[in-house]
């Protein structure tokens, strides 16, 4: 982002939060003692004591002064926290470094993403990504995604697996011929130095997601808008988390992508020549996941109550990630990227032209929706059932442009098997003890796999799903080993193992995690414990 | 740029509730238009200030004017009501998508499902026009109490307020009165499956049976109405509002209802055919019967009072019979299958 850029940017944030708390002055009291509350709490287990030590002073002094001061005081203290918020969230940006990091981290990544020796991570760069473009593959809707990205300001939104997939994401936009994308990266993605150094420094901005103020999620959310403005464009996962338990999204968060809109209300509102701001959705696909296990267990420890921010997972290992990417590729196994159509804020599909289109391909002027009396106007209530409908339209294409892979298919197969013989067993009993059959007869699994398969290959010629080119006209005994040649390689413990004719269930949790990839398309399923 | 809408709203449908909803707009002094499918009808409205197929025995307002011209008539609109059976409610929804835009409001009044798919009328809006400031208006309405200057009141379901707004506005001040509710699933539900329920009763009446037995078909049947509700994800108190209760006691209650018609003559003997045929109108209950029935057998739904209009209907079971079987059901919770939830 261009300096200059930044500060409109900052001013702007500043502004549009501060108006936004401070219409009602009841709203500015809560707000700021709401704040203070939540950040004072969130001090109590900062781990960083120098931070927190100066935190602390700063809002103690605000907290001491508001309990005292009258209503604009009180306002003028809540624009200091807003300005705190902003200027952390926007970090310190150097154009000296973004012109190093746009030169230097695609082929670095490569050489990451290949998890070559330190020798030979220093000798591959330069061949290191003719090897990339094999094992990822970008596919779908490249070319109307770059159209869009001429055309106006593309927000890219993307399925969330793994704490790589932004690193994947960026590789994908820089062999597309793109720019940066402004991206807010979770602190544990700064936690590694390099990475971190280059996020900063290729658009990414800073999310704090243990700051729970609503002001601070605010502050967020309209930075995004306002780069939006700008023409920034961003990139961000709807889902707001990595997926704990493998699935798909179905559930966006609204707030950000809501952003969208309002930036296009906005232009609009300021007649710019390219108002337009189109999403983009797209899928990251892999065989195996590089935290599945901390996922999983994740999810399973307490449904819905995730941890939320785990630092302390796969991703924060070297080692684990160096081990994941030997046997990925070893396996010459290809992560997919599917970009889908673009959309407009309201859900409809964008064409190679910039149209809007409606389900029967009609062009839609999409401008008309955001008018009232002949003219743009925000409508906070109504807006906020565009976004719904936006969400719905990129859970549709999340779904549609999922590429199933062996582990998919044969993790279904295989528990779907196990929820059969198990009728009436407690759900986690099942995980923890695999019930009264410790195996499976291969004939039984293959025959599982091939019911599965049936529907799934129905499933894609509906176009409700993608079947990865490993499972496509290869026939099942190869798609089943190719499974089992992964989910016994990396994970600690292996999913499944084959032992002469039986297929063994090891790491249940694992079968589930990669098992839960596959829900959400409407497959028949045996009615799984409770 | 679309022209200057110089219109309050359209209607469009030239049956018996589009007339209706013609003459309250009229006498609010709205200015709106009603587009019809048939030059005739429009000629008869137009000129004669008469619906004899649908509103017979009523003259209508002079300022009521009808066009064929569906492209002209939605361009001038800033709010439309479809009021179109649900058979051919797809064909004229594709219809007024050539022309919609994304600003102008969209309602329905259509109380019924596709019968092949099981879609709500505001999933056909969806998929056939680009608007998404849709909506249903429903509640107990029948469209002669309503030509005969009755009051009366109504729900509009719409996840917009903007829609919800709308439609009050129209109607402020006359003799319906609109309350605005977000649950669209559950109205359009209520509204649909009260017509299998007004077909119960009616055989009910048929048979000779008296208050008791209605209110038996009446409550259960409600119980049957919610449970589809809450499988589709409405609001089970919606059920309680005019487009549960209210809807489902007005045309039970009725003999001005067109599906209680039918029950009735059922009871006495007639086929399904032969009633069906000697009516100019459309009685929604008999689709949406083969519909939900569909579904909840899909679904694993027990809805008792369903299955048995169905076999009444569809697989000629004798009347008598069927609500012996009926009878004979074994009986537990009233409330179970929606307690818990």
């Amino acid at each position: 982002m261009r300096e200059s850029d930044k500060e409109r940017v900052l001013v702007e944030v500043v502004h549009r939060t501060f108006n936004h708390y401070t219409k009602d002055p009841r709203r500015t009291e809560q707000a700021l003692f709401d704040t203070l509350y939540e950040e004072r709490l969130r001090l109590e287990t900062e781990g960083n004591r120098t931070k927190a030590k100066k935190q602390g002073a700063f809002y103690r002094r605000i907290h001491k002064e508001a309990l005292r001061a009258s209503p604009a005081r009180q306002s003028e203290l809540l624009k200091e926290v807003i300005q705190a918020f902003a200027d952390e969230v926007a970090g310190h940006f150097d154009p000296r470094v973004f012109a190093l990091a746009t030169r230097v981290v695609p082929p670095a990544l490569s050489a990451l993403l290949n998890t070559l020796s330190p020798l030979r991570l220093l000798t591959a760069i330069p061949t290191g990504m003719a090897t990339l473009n094999d094992q990822i593959v970008i596919e779908g809707e490249t070319e109307a995604f770059k159209a869009a990205a001429r055309m106006g300001t593309t927000v890219l939104v993307s399925t969330h697996l793994s704490n790589l997939d932004s690193i994947i994401l960026g590789y994908a936009l820089f062999r597309l011929g793109l720019p940066p994308y402004t991206y807010g990266a979770g602190l544990n993605l700064f936690a590694n130095k390099m990475i971190g150094f280059f996020m900063h420094n290729l658009g990414a901005y800073k999310v704090d997601r243990r700051k729970k103020a609503e002001v601070y999620k605010h502050v967020l959310k309209t930075y995004a808008g306002c780069t939006m403005e700008l023409g920034y464009h961003n990139m961000f996962f709807p889902g707001g988390t990595r997926s704990r338990s493998g699935a798909v999204e179905n559930r966006l968060k609204m707030g950000l992508l809501g952003m969208s809109l309002d930036a296009y209300i906005h232009n609009l509102l300021a007649k710019k020549t390219r108002p337009d701001v189109f999403v983009v959705p797209c899928t990251l696909n892999y065989q195996l996941v590089l935290e599945a296990e901390t996922l999983i267990e994740d999810y399973l420890k307490a449904v819905g109550k995730s941890r939320y921010i785990i630092e302390d997972d796969e991703f924060s290992k070297p080692n684990r990630v160096i081990d994941f990417f030997t046997r990925l590729f070893s396996l010459d196994s290809r992560i997919h990227m599917v970009v889908s159509k673009p959309l407009d804020g309201f859900g409809n599909v964008v064409d190679e032209q910039g149209r809007s289109r409606d389900h029967r391909g009609r062009v839609v002027d999409r401008e008309r929706y955001v008018y009232q009396n002949g003219s743009p106007a925000f409508d906070a209530q109504r807006d906020q059932e565009y976004t719904r409908e936006l969400a719905s339209s990129i859970t549709k294409a999340f779904h549609r442009d999922t590429v199933i892979k062996p582990t998919h298919l044969v993790a279904y197969s295989i528990l779907d098997w196990l929820w059969e013989k198990c009728p009436g067993m407690d759900f986690y009993r099942v995980l923890r003890t695999g019930g009264p059959e410790e195996s499976i007869p291969m004939t039984e699994a293959y025959s599982r796999v091939d019911r599965t398969l049936g529907t799934l290959r129905e499933f894609e010629q509906d176009n409700r799903l993608r079947l990865d080119e490993s499972i496509r006209g290869k026939d099942t005994g190869a798609v089943v080993g190719d499974a089992l040649a992964h989910l016994k390689s990396y994970h600690r413990r292996p999913a499944l193992l084959r032992r002469g004719d039986r297929l063994f269930h090891i790491d249940r949790n694992l079968l589930l995690y990669y098992h839960n990839r596959l829900t959400g398309f409407g497959l028949p399923t045996w009615e799984k414990p409770q | 740029m679309r022209k200057q809408a110089n219109l309050d709203v359209l209607i469009v449908g030239g049956g018996s509730f589009g007339t209706a909803l013609a003459t309250l707009l009229s006498e609010m002094g709205k200015r709106f238009e009603m587009w019809v499918r048939r030059e005739e009808l429009a000629q008869e409205i137009n000129t004669q200030h008469t619906n004899t197929r649908y509103a017979s025995g009523h003259t209508l307002p002079t300022d009521i004017r009808a066009t064929t011209n569906l492209e002209q008539a939605v361009e001038r609109a800033p709010t439309i009501l479809m009021a179109v059976p649900s058979r051919s409610f797809r064909e004229v929804a594709r219809a007024v998508g050539d022309t919609i835009q994304g600003d102008q409001i969209l309602v329905h009044t259509t109380k019924g499902f596709e019968i092949e798919s099981f879609k709500p009328m505001s999933t056909i809006l969806r998929e056939e026009t680009c608007t998404l400031k849709t909506g249903v208006l429903a509640g107990p309405n029948l469209a002669g109490e309503i030509m005969a200057g009755h009051p009366a009141g109504a729900t509009v379901a719409s996840h917009y307020d903007e829609v919800i707004d709308a439609v009050q506005d129209l109607f402020r001040g006359g003799r319906i009165r609109v309350y605005g509710g977000h649950d669209v699933v559950g109205t359009e539900v209520g509204s649909a499956l009260k017509n299998i329920i007004a077909l119960a009763a009616g055989i009910s009446d048929g048979m000779g049976f008296g208050d008791n037995t209605k209110s038996l078909l009446l409550t259960r049947g409600l119980s049957e109405m919610a449970r589809v509700g809450v499988a589709l994800g409405a609001d089970v108190f919606t059920f309680s509002g005019l487009t549960g209760v209210g809807d489902l006691m007005c045309t039970c209650a009725s003999s001005l209802s067109r599906n209680h018609q039918v029950g009735e003559r059922l009871a006495k003997g007639e086929s399904l055919d032969q009633i069906l045929n000697s009516m100019t109108q459309v009685a929604e209950g008999v689709p949406t019967t083969e519909a939900v029935h569909r579904y909840a057998t899909s679904k694993g739904l027990d809805l008792p009072i369903v299955r048995a209009v169905h076999t009444i209907l569809f697989q000629n079971g004798g009347v008598a019979d069927t609500i012996a079987q009926l009878m004979q059901l074994p009986v537990g919770d009233e409330l179970a299958a929606l307690r818990y939830r």
